[in-house]
């Protein structure tokens, strides 16, 4: 602040009364008051501040005020005499500088508490200014000759400077950064891109599913021959435990168990191996194919594909049995809402509660029928957009795919090549990797901390013992483009707790919903599925208001991560779908679905009503 | 802002370096993000107007803290001429050069500092003069702070500036940080771009960026910079033939201590430039519509009037502002991005490719390579005009310069001006983005304001039909009859010395309408807290009440770079709708003011009325911020726009027809609930139609008798001093109650008390005449079209005993003395005259009585018919 303390001293001997003005004690007015009327809408309560507290304030902000923007702040006097009549004056401001203030304010200030004469205005302003820029400059000058003067003394230091202007101008800008190296993923992106916004992309969508169709024939000669081993293997393992006891020992039985398990291990890998084998090559088919196709339609002089694309009929016709698929979507409860969030600017945004599997979400049907080829086509379109669907997947702390919901998810994954990115496997390794890699960052990060604090001594050492798993709130990403509607996959770490009646918004497992939601905001992801619940799967414990009381903490808490995302991407509309698992109960379902308009206050339904 | 002539509008482009991931400030709020501090701080530079700097139009934030700076551009500039390899005349340098230092020196007037100086960045106008580019970029980044890249090129930095360093704030919260580059750099890089002109070639072009540096420091040691400059680039002979005065110049800019080193303003005033200087005029800061100088003092007139129209097919477009040729372009389907996107500056890589592997718990991601499309690419785009001129080539150029005479009106409309009127009657949304509507809008409200205070009459007649957006800060003030010395005004004002109520005004400031990039930014903050200390000092009688904030908030949006104008129009706002609001005790008037509302409920929707009563809703619970803060603590601001666009053409009255209009819009919601769900509905206001709510509150005004909505506490009305009598006769609109002649037919104060017990508003005799037309209908103060109506509107209840009533009578009122009029189960007693009250249901019921014996049972009576007949009643107190 400046001018704080302002003084007008009299240089002549006149009478002019010595103004001995500091600033103007203004009475102190009530902050806030509560009259006699309610205004419990718009009010906070009421507190009132003493004298001796603003006294305080002040002269804290006289002292923080320096402190606080810590640049080298020096105080100089503006001295400025003027002359009415025969009596001289000359006003003392103290300004500190550099100054921050807007002096056309300053000046109007001066004026009012010294009750400067009019005709001495303008002259004031003028020489208030030509001071204040002739000891900026100073200012500026003296601080310029220090940097060089300590920049001529050491070469070491100006080698060092240069080289951190190098850096900054080549990390951060075009024109001095090394150039792109080219990149076939995304190349191929950006032909994909192009391709399944063309004409093409029929021929591209029947192509994928053929591939499909083929994976699944060698799936389900794979089932089948499994089943066949299993069937051989039981009915010998009943031969043989008829004889246990008899000609058969313990052991005998054992080594038969051992061997069969053995033999189905071998048969399995065969078969992952014939699998892999099989996407692999698929997928080295489709890019090429992709890549020529994309040629072709570049150059439509030599095209023969492009004539095959326009009149190649649709060789998959719609399935004759929808009744089992239909009877399938029937058992999906669902129900839609639409709510506004905000104060006073509202945002949009769809809500959806449904009675599903996770998985149902990544799982194509095999009947290529209208419906899910619309939908695939849509995941495919939207692949390479900025409107991308993610799903929320709740696992424990390893990164594999041997147990579970990740067990099952991994099959899914196989069920269809992902032409476009890693396979699932590849991908946990790299972030199995990232997360050691992260780990050795944050050691390094905490070391020279660690000595003073030991607050977090215990989760450190948590950490250390086993680097390379995940803590519950923490979460790795996936991307896929052989799902059938989503791209991105969350995969949440959770432990026992979230099975807990009692967890809270500061949950682990919550604060990873909110940076999932968060990571849905920096990159486009605007549908995303959540297990309401935390779980994917109902067990005993999880009783009716076990249910509802952990639905209302998930929905309360999305609600505000929404109302927080506002703020992080400016109120973009999404939609949030709440995924309840399969095996709750109509009742149960219903509950949720009343709960929900309840807490998100869902705008209102347009209601028709006839006008006479 | 000065005309586009043959500027084109450009486009550049770069990202705020993003915050760290959760981080709080001190007061416990999450940070401002970088690109809206950016974005507050670029606003002042619209309000830089020089000829030797581009003008800066608009600012835009895109996804993920990307910026897009629309300013005024050229396709030429210094670059071209070094391009041509030939050392440039000294003649013309001198000349470029003291344009330049004209454009350093009004900028660092106005504490600002280029940093960026480079031959591309100093473009040549069509006329060959130089004008500064991206001026503002060290200003508006804090110095830096808030982007990733270095601002400036290597080639020209100043030896200081690359001695200072890159100082990054490690940790957002504090700011410690040295002095950022002075004024003086500028005269170096400056030294520099003319060196390389006289050598007609480009310096360090050979040398890799830390060399470039390092060159730069070591030049403190040589005797002569030049010479050591030149012999490094082989061109001593071209130096040799550059004049002397030139060389002085060199050596002045080139000068290695920056204390030794003159600043731009004595270099303009050095002797070198004592041939140049003459040819240049100073600068004259245009005066602004609101300052207290005359406007019209710098107009000089050429001799020969007809000059001024000598080209006949002059490009009207580029008459018109930049600001308003960006605006139209924008309404014609520019995009930013768009255009960006299509020159190739904006490269995003589909996000999907960008995604982190992992997130730990507290959200730190990993596996995210470095995104290149973040990288900063700097070149200026050119926003092509050809579809804005394509659209607009049928407007003809009568449309740029519309007559304002009074006998405008004869004037035949051409054709283009029966299209205007068609696209008048079409929903406000769409005239607003009407390209030629807009066009014709802004130019005749930029001439009508241009014409403030002397077109004001017209100015209102035509904020009847809309407001254009772009024009609408000026024309609320003119609205609001703002006129004066407000910069000097509001400058006198002490915004300094801390008060008491800064403590309140400092947690209401963030919390007030921060879903606005403007409001939100410190800037906005820091003029927030400025013009509501300006108003609370200046108003002793009057206190800070929360929501204050809130209606300074449309006032300081619209006029972000005025402060003084904000402040103007809010001292003026406040007395005419919410005269005594913040007074320290409010209670009395806030008590009055929700009654009269309750009463206009009942006269409009008393079914409404009875059941918020029932249930005990009253305006009490949520009516308060509504009128305290004219709905802005209610709506966001694009609709308090629509619905103050109307409320300012009306008088102090109509605040409560537009409570009840949006009231009518929760009707269904509201008959169906009862008084806890209504408190909810409330506590988070569903979704309100705003030009429903607009046209319906226009309705309920025109039906409301003027005197029901007395209020004892509104201002008095002032002395008008209307001396020209032109502004009042043609908006009887506007016109409060109290501002009309008092006669004794008029109504008279009644105390809070009674006030309360009435469930209707009671009306004047004056209006009872009115609306039962009994005088001469050229003496009606209605608005004539509701005159006509054949139908009786109205039913005159009269309540006096039957043998008053039979000694004289409104004509066709009917007779229901109050004492037999009710059974003693307080129904309607069965009788003619009450089959007729039952007919008039949903009509306009007036009851009148004796003013002394009979108050109370008017009162008694109303209320019953009113339960009953849940119709339109009010009441009349009857002078004799």
């Amino acid at each position: 602040m400046t001018g704080r303390k302002v003084n007008v001293s009299r240089s002549g001997s006149s009478s002019f009364p010595a103004q001995t003005v500091l600033h103007p004690r203004q009475p102190v007015r009530p902050l806030c008051m509560v009259g006699a009327v309610e205004r419990r809408a718009l009010l906070l309560p009421y507190r009132p501040v003493s004298l001796t507290e603003v006294l305080k304030r002040r002269s804290n902000c006289l002292e923080m005020k320096p402190g606080k923007a810590k640049i080298s702040y020096t105080q100089r006097d503006f001295v400025y005499s003027f002359q009415a009549g025969p009596q001289k004056f000359a006003l003392t401001v103290p300004l500190q500088f550099p100054v921050q203030e807007n002096l056309d304010h300053l000046h109007g200030r001066l004026m009012l508490l010294h009750n400067l004469p009019c005709f001495v205005e303008k002259d004031l302003k003028q020489s208030l200014c030509r001071f204040v820029e002739k000891e900026t400059v100073k200012d500026y000058d003296r601080e310029a000759e220090l940097a060089l003067e300590a920049m001529s003394l050491s070469a070491v230091a100006t080698e060092k400077l240069s080289n951190t202007w190098m850096k900054a101008y080549t990390e951060t800008t075009l024109e001095h950064a090394r150039p792109e190296e080219p990149n076939w993923d995304e190349d191929f992106a950006d032909i994909y891109h192009d391709l399944i916004h063309s004409p093409a992309s029929e021929t591209l969508l029947n192509l994928e599913h053929n591939y499909f169709l083929s994976i699944s024939e060698l799936l389900s000669e794979r089932d089948v021959e499994l089943k066949k081993l299993r069937e051989r293997q039981g009915t010998e393992m009943n031969k043989v435990m008829q004889e246990l006891g008899k000609s058969l020992t313990d052991q005998d039985v054992n080594s038969v168990a051992a061997q069969h398990f053995e033999s189905q291990q071998v048969l399995e890998n065969k078969w992952s191996t014939e699998l892999q084998q099989l996407s692999t090559i698929q997928k080295q088919e489709y890019q090429e194919w992709v890549i020529k196709l994309h040629h072709d339609l570049k150059n439509p002089n030599n095209s023969s594909i492009s004539e095959e694309i326009k009149f190649q009929p649709s060789s998959l016709h719609e399935s004759a049995d929808t009744s089992r698929e239909a009877y399938e979507e029937h058992r999906q409860l669902e129900e839609s809402f639409t709510i506004h969030l905000g104060a006073q600017l509202k945002t949009m945004h769809n809500l959806r509660l449904m009675r599903a599997d996770m998985l149902d979400f990544c799982k194509h049907k095999r009947n290529h029928h209208r419906g899910v080829k619309l939908h695939r086509l849509q995941t495919a379109m939207s692949l390479y957009s900025t409107s991308l669907c993610g799903l929320v997947l709740l696992v424990d702390n390893r990164i594999n795919s041997y147990s579970g919901i990740k067990r099952d998810f991994a099959t899914v994954c196989q069920e269809c090549t992902d032409f476009q990115f890693p396979q699932l496997q590849e991908q946990l390794e790299i972030v199995q990797q990232v997360l050691l890699y992260a780990r050795a960052q944050r050691d390094q990060m905490s070391k020279p901390q660690h000595d003073s604090t030991n607050g977090n001594e215990g989760r450190a050492d948590k950490v250390k013992s086993n680097q390379s798993n995940l803590l519950p709130g923490e979460f790795y990403v996936t991307r896929h483009s052989n799902l059938s509607e989503m791209h991105v996959v969350f995969h949440l770490c959770v432990d026992d707790s979230v099975r807990s009646g009692n967890i809270t918004a500061r949950d682990p497992a919550i604060m990873g919903l909110r940076n999932i939601l968060k990571v849905c905001c920096t990159h486009d992801i605007t549908t995303i599925n959540i297990p309401l619940l935390l779980v994917h799967e109902m067990s005993e414990e999880m009783t009716i208001p076990w249910c509802s009381k952990r639905a209302e903490l998930v929905f309360k808490c999305v609600k505000g991560f929404m109302m927080e995302m506002v703020s992080w991407d400016g109120g973009v509309s999404r939609t949030v779908q709440f995924l309840v698992p399969q095996n709750i109960s109509e009742e149960m379902f219903y509950q949720l679905s009343n709960m929900l308009p309840q807490i998100f206050r869902v705008s209102s339904t347009l209601t028709l009503t006839s006008k006479h | 802002m000065p005309p586009l002539k043959d500027a084109e509008l450009g486009a550049f482009t770069f990202f705020a370096s993003a915050l760290p991931h959760d981080v709080c400030g001190s007061n416990g709020l999450p940070l401002t993000p970088n690109s809206i501090k950016i974005l507050g701080r670029f606003q002042i530079l619209k309000t830089i107007v020089h000829p030797r700097l581009c003008q800066y139009v608009d600012i835009s934030r895109g996804k993920h803290e990307r910026l897009v700076v629309v300013a005024e551009h050229y396709p030429k500039s210094f670059e071209d001429l070094l391009r041509e390899g030939t050392p440039v005349s000294s003649s013309k340098i001198f000349r470029l050069a003291y344009e330049v230092l004209q454009g350093l020196e009004y900028m660092n007037r106005h504490r600002m500092v280029h940093r960026a100086l480079a031959p591309h960045n100093i473009l040549l106008d069509g006329e060959g003069h130089a004008k500064l580019a991206k001026f503002g970029l060290y200003h508006i980044t804090d110095h830096g702070a808030d982007v990733d890249f270095p601002i400036g090129y290597p080639s020209y930095l100043a030896p200081e500036v690359i001695a200072q360093g890159i100082v990054k704030p490690t940790d957002p919260t504090q700011c410690e940080r040295p002095l950022p580059s002075g004024p003086k750099s500028d005269v170096w890089s400056l030294g520099l771009i003319l060196f390389e002109l006289c050598m007609g070639r480009k310096l360090f072009q050979s040398l890799d960026i830390s060399e470039k540096l390092k060159l730069i420091l070591t030049l403190g040691c040589v005797d002569d910079i030049i010479t050591v400059l030149s012999e490094e680039h082989g061109c001593e002979d071209i130096l040799k033939s550059v004049p002397e005065n030139t060389l002085a110049l060199l050596r002045k800019c080139l000068t290695f201590h920056p204390t030794k080193r003159p600043t731009s303003a004595e270099l303009l005033a050095d002797s070198v430039f004592s041939e140049v200087s003459p040819l240049y005029l100073p600068f004259r800061k245009p005066v602004g519509l609101f300052s207290s100088a005359l406007r019209c003092a710098n107009l000089i007139l050429p001799e020969d009037i007809s000059l001024l129209c000598k080209d006949e097919d002059s490009d009207f477009l580029a008459e018109r502002s930049i600001e308003e040729v960006y605006h139209l372009w924008c309404l014609a389907g520019g995009d930013l991005e768009k255009e960006l996107i299509s020159k190739g500056i904006i490269r995003s890589k589909p996000p999907i490719c960008t995604l982190p592997n992992l997130l730990l718990e507290d959200g730190e991601s990993f596996g995210q390579g470095r995104d290149r499309s973040s990288l900063l690419d700097d070149t200026t785009v050119t926003l092509s005009l050809c579809q804005l001129r394509n659209r607009l080539k049928d407007v003809p150029g009568e449309a740029y310069y519309p007559l304002l005479g009074e006998d405008q009106s004869n004037i035949p409309h051409s054709g283009s001006s029966n299209e205007l009127s068609t696209s008048a009657t079409l929903p406000l949304i769409i005239r607003e983005r009407d390209t030629e509507y807009q066009l014709n809008r802004i130019v005749l409200f930029d001439r009508l304001l241009n014409a403030y205070p002397y077109k004001k009459n017209m100015i209102w007649k035509e904020a009847r039909v809309d407001i254009p957006p772009l024009l609408r800060g000026l024309t609320w003030a003119a609205l609001l009859g703002v006129e004066g010395a407000i910069q000097e005004k509001y400058d006198m004002i002490d915004k300094d010395t801390p008060i008491p109520t800064d403590r309140q005004i400092e947690v209401d400031i963030p919390r007030c309408h921060q879903y606005d990039e403007l409001l939100s930014s410190p800037e906005g903050h820091a003029k927030f807290r400025r013009v509501l200390k300006a108003w609370v000092v200046s108003h002793p009688n009057l206190v800070y009440w929360q929501g204050l904030d809130s209606l300074c908030a449309p006032f300081l949006y619209l006029n972000f770079n005025n402060e003084a104008l904000a402040y103007a129009c809010m001292s003026a706002f406040i007395p005419k709708y919410l005269y005594n609001f913040f007074l320290k005790d409010n209670s009395h008037v806030i008590q009055e003011y929700l009654k009269v509302f309750s009463q206009m409920i009942a006269f409009h929707d008393p079914e409404l009325s009875n059941h918020l009563n029932e249930i005990g809703f009253i305006p009490d619970l949520y009516a308060i911020p509504w009128f305290l803060t004219m709905f802005t603590h209610v709506f966001p601001l694009h609709k308090i726009f629509h619905l103050w666009d109307t409320l300012l053409l009306g008088n102090a009255s109509f605040p409560f027809c537009i409570g009840v209009a949006i009231l009518q819009q929760l009707r269904v919601r509201l008959l169906a609930n009862g008084f806890n769900e209504c408190i909810l509905l409330f506590s988070d206001l569903p979704e309100i139609d705003i030009e429903r709510c607009v046209r319906e509150s226009v309705n309920l005004f025109c039906w409301t008798p003027k005197s029901a909505t007395y209020r004892q506490h509104a201002q008095v009305p002032k002395q008008i001093s209307e001396s020209n009598g032109v502004s009042r006769t043609s908006a009887s609109f506007s016109v409060d109650f109290q501002e009309s002649p008092k006669t004794d037919l008029g109504r008279e104060p009644i105390n809070m008390k009674e006030l309360k017990l009435e469930v209707s508003p009671r009306i004047s005799a004056e209006d009872l005449i009115d609306l039962c037309e009994l005088t001469m209908p050229s003496m009606s103060r209605i608005p004539s079209k509701k005159t006509r109506s054949i139908k009786p509107k109205l039913l005159v209840v009269d309540i006096r005993h039957s043998e008053d009533f039979n000694r004289g009578h409104i004509p066709g009122s009917i007779n229901m003395p109050s004492g037999s009029a009710f059974t003693t189960e307080r129904d309607l007693a069965p009788c003619p005259a009450s089959t007729t009250l039952q007919n008039f249901k949903g009509k306009v019921i007036v009851t009148v009585g004796h003013a002394a014996q009979d108050a109370s049972e008017i009162i008694i009576f109303t209320a019953r018919v009113v339960m009953d007949l849940a119709a339109c009643g009010k009441k009349f107190n009857n002078h004799g």
